[in-house]
């Protein structure tokens, strides 16, 4: 039957979109954490307030869409580089005061702008392009083909960047070793502030790209913390391949699901995997040992 | 002509923070006085209850709750545990107690006492792989555990799925439902208090501030850490065991943020490692946010200024800020 | 140690202050206000419509000069508080004690609209029996209220409910199948809901009926909560080729199925509902992306439906009082009900002549009265029966997006501006 056909490279086409999300969703946190060991919980509040800028300057301000991207990635940006100096420089090294912070400067994005009435369907994103083709018998929008690209373009640049330019080096040098890379005239506070700033503006990019797709409500802002968190636990959280491959599973595993089994769960595979994983290796399948040693 | 304030300790210190001389009922009464004073009026609070009216015993009540999980997240957070998930004790607690209630009929007296061991049993069981992580790792899965049990709740529609179990015992009388949030918040922070006082205790804060010295007294961290969790985890139970017979309904709701956010704000604007911090957090934080109830959504974005705020600006809370203004003299001398 | 006994003390003067004992006011002197409260979830759009409808109709009545109860007239007063019971954070407790809040503060002498949530719903119902407080809900669905009702009859009296509930939504829906399967010979559905109880249970029992009826039912697929990829559903629908996707939504994220059914270029018509197609600017939101969607309006007032008279000046009214913004996105579900409910509360006061609980409930009971959604009587199970002719029951209907962006009514027959038609793609 024509049925059966469609099912395995749909299966394959639609696994690999889903992995990409994650995989974008969640390298901003990874890269934050993995250069400055800041969690920033605000992720998904930062994550968030990209949609809705996009949205407010489409909208109210008529901007292009070009630009109001543009403008958004460096406005998004330079909100987790002032997060920095203005929050975080304060309590740096206090693991507890840095997760409160920020966790608490997530929350409260989130919520302002369910109180200003961000809450129905009107939000929604425009698509980049609009349409779709067959790929071996199986339907996909552009907007998706836009999110694989976008995805691998961003591995790609983070790898070039961090191999190959000053500032790539100096994040590598911190996250290395930090007393050491000061020692040798790398600024801390500076590379951890771009850090951040680097981290927010992916979170821009993801949103922008994946926003499109569905409409932008509050509790995506949530779970989109909740995803990338749960990616980072099962890649391990500072490890680039862990989060990528950490993407695979559990994306290829949620199409499955969603496929063979029920839509609904979906969320599930989550859960499972993190517990799994916490019972096997707790610092995640790439990442380092890091019980007693290490900050985290 | 310059000043500077100076800050003199009250005679009736001895040595060091904890240990007192004690020469007269009057100094005898200004130890005693903020102890008891907090304790008599909770007692009596209740029994006020037509003068008070109800909504505000019901606020009273919800305080204690808050309370308990405050003092919990206190007590992980002396053994270094930082939790963004309240959340599941609470709702571990909460669900246990509705599925014994619902399924074998049993009543509050049992279900209750059943759902608080339980409930901080399975939490230390789900938690104890990770107690091996510190820092930011153990605050990022307790934050996305409860989330992650609500979602597998309503997916899974075990345990009633989206609508929860409802039509649970009521609690059997009114005097019953002001007095053992009360007391059990009583015990709680005298018990937590005493304990962190201990060898103990001491162990545990040991653990928070060096691990590696502790483990080369041969002493088992995991396992205290555990213990640690164990003990929490009977407090924020017990507070979701009783809420769901308060509420007569259990649903995935009992995983809330809320019960996240709110115990967090507690311990951090009151001040955290003291115990008596948390409480104070949360018998300021809940009456003020029933207070801002007319400014809806909002009232989150408040607790997270708060919260910023406290975390920034004011790292010991106001706890620690009564205890200095209480016990010492202050007053302006000139310089130079 | 230090000042904790002076802030417990604080704590406690506060409360004196604030707080004083509740005593019901049943009597009322003349000039009082009947005070009605709506605690709701405002922030919701179902939450924010069914408040604006509440205040016109209190404006309506007032201008009037307000209820007659016996020898004097008295005003109506609405008080709202958010319960915030729309967000999934929200727990149960934390609404109820807003609930509570108004009461203690306000003293209503009846709540309109009311709980958003069922699970909610279930557990205010408590509260109403402990203050004694007529309570008729307009927008929670869930079936197990009526059962509460029919079980504990003494102590639940107070609770009554006037919009749609599941069960008959799933009539309605049959209803239309039935049209659609003989009109064009359509034999293959395919069933997306939201994973709510109330959509499962609709979405189950027209499953039922559908495999009983000789249709095919491809699927049953549930989708949690704030989803927004429909994906995994759309490509199975194509590869099944299915005919029809019955759909039971009401989150904001629903919408983007439909965007996304057309984005994969989907050969199949879509019906049921699905909330944020249902008010009227959705041609424009959804940029004419809408079209053919059949869509079912719980109840009758959003979409205006020539044979109910009410229903137009409701929609007319509403546009005036709150401008063309508002009216544009009424949602499908609560307002008609809730606008209803005020005059429902007001001629049970009249008939009972006082405003004392028992006998409004027993006036409310003998409600028998054109409103909004047609003809609305309670049944014994303190719900309002609903069907298919606004002469005899409450009524929802079922209407077709139609170039040029229009919603043309299609069921039921009675009531109906036109006829279900196959969308331009699917021709």
């Amino acid at each position: 039957m024509d049925c059966r056909k469609i099912m395995l490279p749909s299966i394959i086409i639609y696994g690999l979109i889903n992995s990409v999300i994650l995989a974008l969703i969640a390298m901003g946190f990874s890269l934050t954490f993995g250069i400055s060991g800041v969690a920033n919980f605000a992720y998904g509040g930062f994550y968030l307030f990209s949609g809705f800028l996009v949205w407010m300057l489409l909208n109210y301000l008529k901007f292009p869409l070009i630009l109001a991207i543009m403008v958004t990635i460096g406005v998004t940006g330079l909100l987790g580089f002032v997060t920095y100096w203005v929050i975080l420089l304060r309590v740096r090294g206090i693991a507890l005061s840095e997760v409160i912070a920020t966790f608490a400067l997530g929350v409260g994005i989130l919520e302002l702008f369910r109180w200003m009435g961000f809450v129905t369907y009107e939000f929604t994103l425009p698509y980049l392009k609009k349409g779709m083709i067959l790929i071996a018998g199986v339907p996909v929008d552009y907007q998706r083909l836009f999110i694989i690209g976008i995805g691998l373009g961003l591995v790609l640049f983070l790898y070039f960047f961090t191999h190959y330019t000053r500032i790539g080096l100096s994040f590598r040098g911190i996250a290395q070793n930090e007393r050491t890379a000061i020692s040798l005239g790398i600024k801390s506070d500076r590379t951890a502030a771009l850090s951040l700033a680097f981290g927010s503006a992916m979170a821009a990019v993801a949103a922008i790209v994946i926003l499109p797709l569905g409409i932008i409500s509050i509790n995506t802002g949530y779970e989109v913390l909740l995803i990338a968190v749960a990616v980072g636990i099962v890649g391990g959280l500072e490890s680039v391949p862990g989060i990528l491959v950490a993407s695979l599973i559990l994306g290829y595993a949620q199409v499955i699901t969603g496929t063979y089994f029920k839509p609904e769960w979906m969320m599930v595979v989550y859960l499972a995997a993190i517990v799994l994983v916490l019972g096997i290796r707790p610092s995640g399948l790439f990442g380092k040992f890091k019980e007693l040693e290490e900050r985290v | 002509m310059k000043y500077r304030k100076e800050r003199l300790d009250r005679g009736i210190k001895a040595r060091c923070e904890d240990i007192f001389a004690l020469s007269s009922y009057r100094e005898i009464l200004y130890l005693a006085f903020p102890r008891v004073l907090p304790v008599a009026v909770l007692l009596i609070l209740p029994l006020l209850k037509d003068v008070v009216g109800l909504y505000w015993e019901k606020v009273l009540m919800i305080s204690c709750i808050i309370a308990l999980l405050a003092l919990s997240w206190d007590l992980m957070a002396s053994v270094g545990l930082i939790s963004l998930g309240q959340a599941l004790f609470f709702g571990a607690g909460a669900y246990i107690t509705g599925f014994l209630n619902h399924a074998f009929k049993l009543p509050p007296i049992l279900t209750i006492p059943l759902g608080t061991l339980a409930g901080a049993l399975f939490c230390t069981l789900l938690l104890s792989p990770v107690l091996r992580l510190r820092g930011v790792y153990f605050a990022i899965v307790t934050l996305t555990l409860p989330l992650l049990l609500a979602r597998f709740i309503e997916t899974t529609k075990i345990l009633g799925g989206t609508e929860g179990m409802s039509g649970l015992s009521p609690l059997p009388d009114i005097w019953i439902e002001m007095y053992v949030p009360v007391l059990a918040l009583l015990l709680c922070l005298f018990g937590f208090r005493r304990l962190i006082n201990e060898d103990y205790g001491l162990v545990l804060q040991g653990i928070r501030d060096n691990d590696r010295a502790v483990m080369s007294g041969a002493i088992n961290i995991y396992w205290f850490k555990a213990q640690a969790v164990f003990l929490a985890g009977l407090a924020g139970s017990f507070a979701g065991a009783f809420m769901t017979h308060y509420n007569q309904v259990v649903g995935m709701a009992a995983f809330a943020m809320d019960y996240s956010i709110l115990p967090l704000t507690a311990a951090v604007l009151g001040g955290v490692g003291s115990f008596a911090g948390p409480t104070i957090g949360a018998f300021i934080l809940v009456p003020l946010s029933e207070m801002l109830r007319a400014v809806g959504t909002l009232r989150v974005v408040f607790y997270s200024a708060i919260l910023i705020i406290c975390v920034v600006g004011l790292p010991e809370g106001v706890f620690h800020y009564i205890r200095r203004k209480y016990h010492q003299f202050e007053r302006m001398v000139e310089v130079g | 140690m230090g000042k904790k006994g002076l802030l417990a003390l604080g704590f406690l003067v506060l409360a004196v202050i604030i707080g004083f004992p509740y005593a019901a006011v049943a009597q009322l002197k003349p000039g009082d206000p009947i005070v009605i409260g709506v605690p709701t979830a405002l922030g919701s759009i179902e939450g924010r419509d069914g408040w604006m409808a509440i205040q016109m109709a209190v404006e309506e009545i007032n201008a009037k000069g307000g209820v007659q109860v016996g020898a004097t007239k008295h005003l109506l007063r609405a008080y709202s508080i958010d319960t915030r019971e729309h967000e999934p954070g929200i727990p149960v407790q934390d609404a109820l004690t807003a609930t509570e809040k108004l009461i203690l503060e306000k003293k209503p002498h009846a709540i309109a609209l009311g709980n958003f949530r069922s699970e909610v719903l279930l557990a205010s119902m408590d509260l109403m029996s402990k203050y004694k407080l007529p309570y008729i809900c307009s927008i929670a669905m869930t079936p197990l209220f009526q059962k509460k009702i029919a079980d504990e009859y003494d102590k639940y009296k107070y609770c009554f409910r006037n919009c749609l509930n599941s069960p008959y939504l799933a009539m309605y829906m049959t209803e239309v199948m039935k049209f659609i399967g003989k009109q064009f010979g359509f034999k293959k559905a395919y069933i997306i809901v939201q994973d709510t109880l109330w959509a499962q249970a609709t979405g189950k029992g027209l499953d039922k009926w559908l495999k009983e009826n000789g249709w095919e039912v491809a699927s049953f697929d549930a989708y949690a909560l704030g989803s927004s990829d429909f994906s995994p559903s759309l490509i199975k629908v194509r590869a099944q080729k299915a005919q029809g996707i019955v759909t039971f939504f009401d989150m904001p994220q629903s919408g983007i199925l439909l965007k996304q059914a057309r984005a994969m270029k989907i050969p199949a018509l879509l019906a049921g509902f699905i909330s944020p197609v249902a008010p009227e600017n959705a041609w424009d939101v959804f940029e004419k992306e809408v079209e053919g969607m059949v869509n079912m309006q719980f109840e009758i007032g959003p979409v205006p439906v020539k044979a109910v008279p009410k229903s137009v000046a409701f929609n007319e009214n509403f546009g005036k009082r709150w401008g063309k913004e508002a009216r544009v996105k009424l949602s499908g579900h609560g307002p008609g009900p809730s606008y209803d409910s005020i005059y429902i509360f007001a001629n049970a006061i009249e008939r009972a002549k006082t405003v004392e609980p028992d006998a409004v409930v027993k006036a409310l009971e003998q409600t028998d009265m054109q409103g909004v959604v047609g003809r609305i009587r309670f049944g014994k199970d303190h719900q309002v029966v609903y069907g298919v002719d606004p002469k005899e029951a409450a009524l929802g209907c079922c209407f077709q997006w139609k170039k040029p962006g229009t919603r043309v009514v299609v069921f039921p027959e009675v009531v109906a501006e036109g006829k279900i038609e196959l969308p331009p793609y699917m021709k």
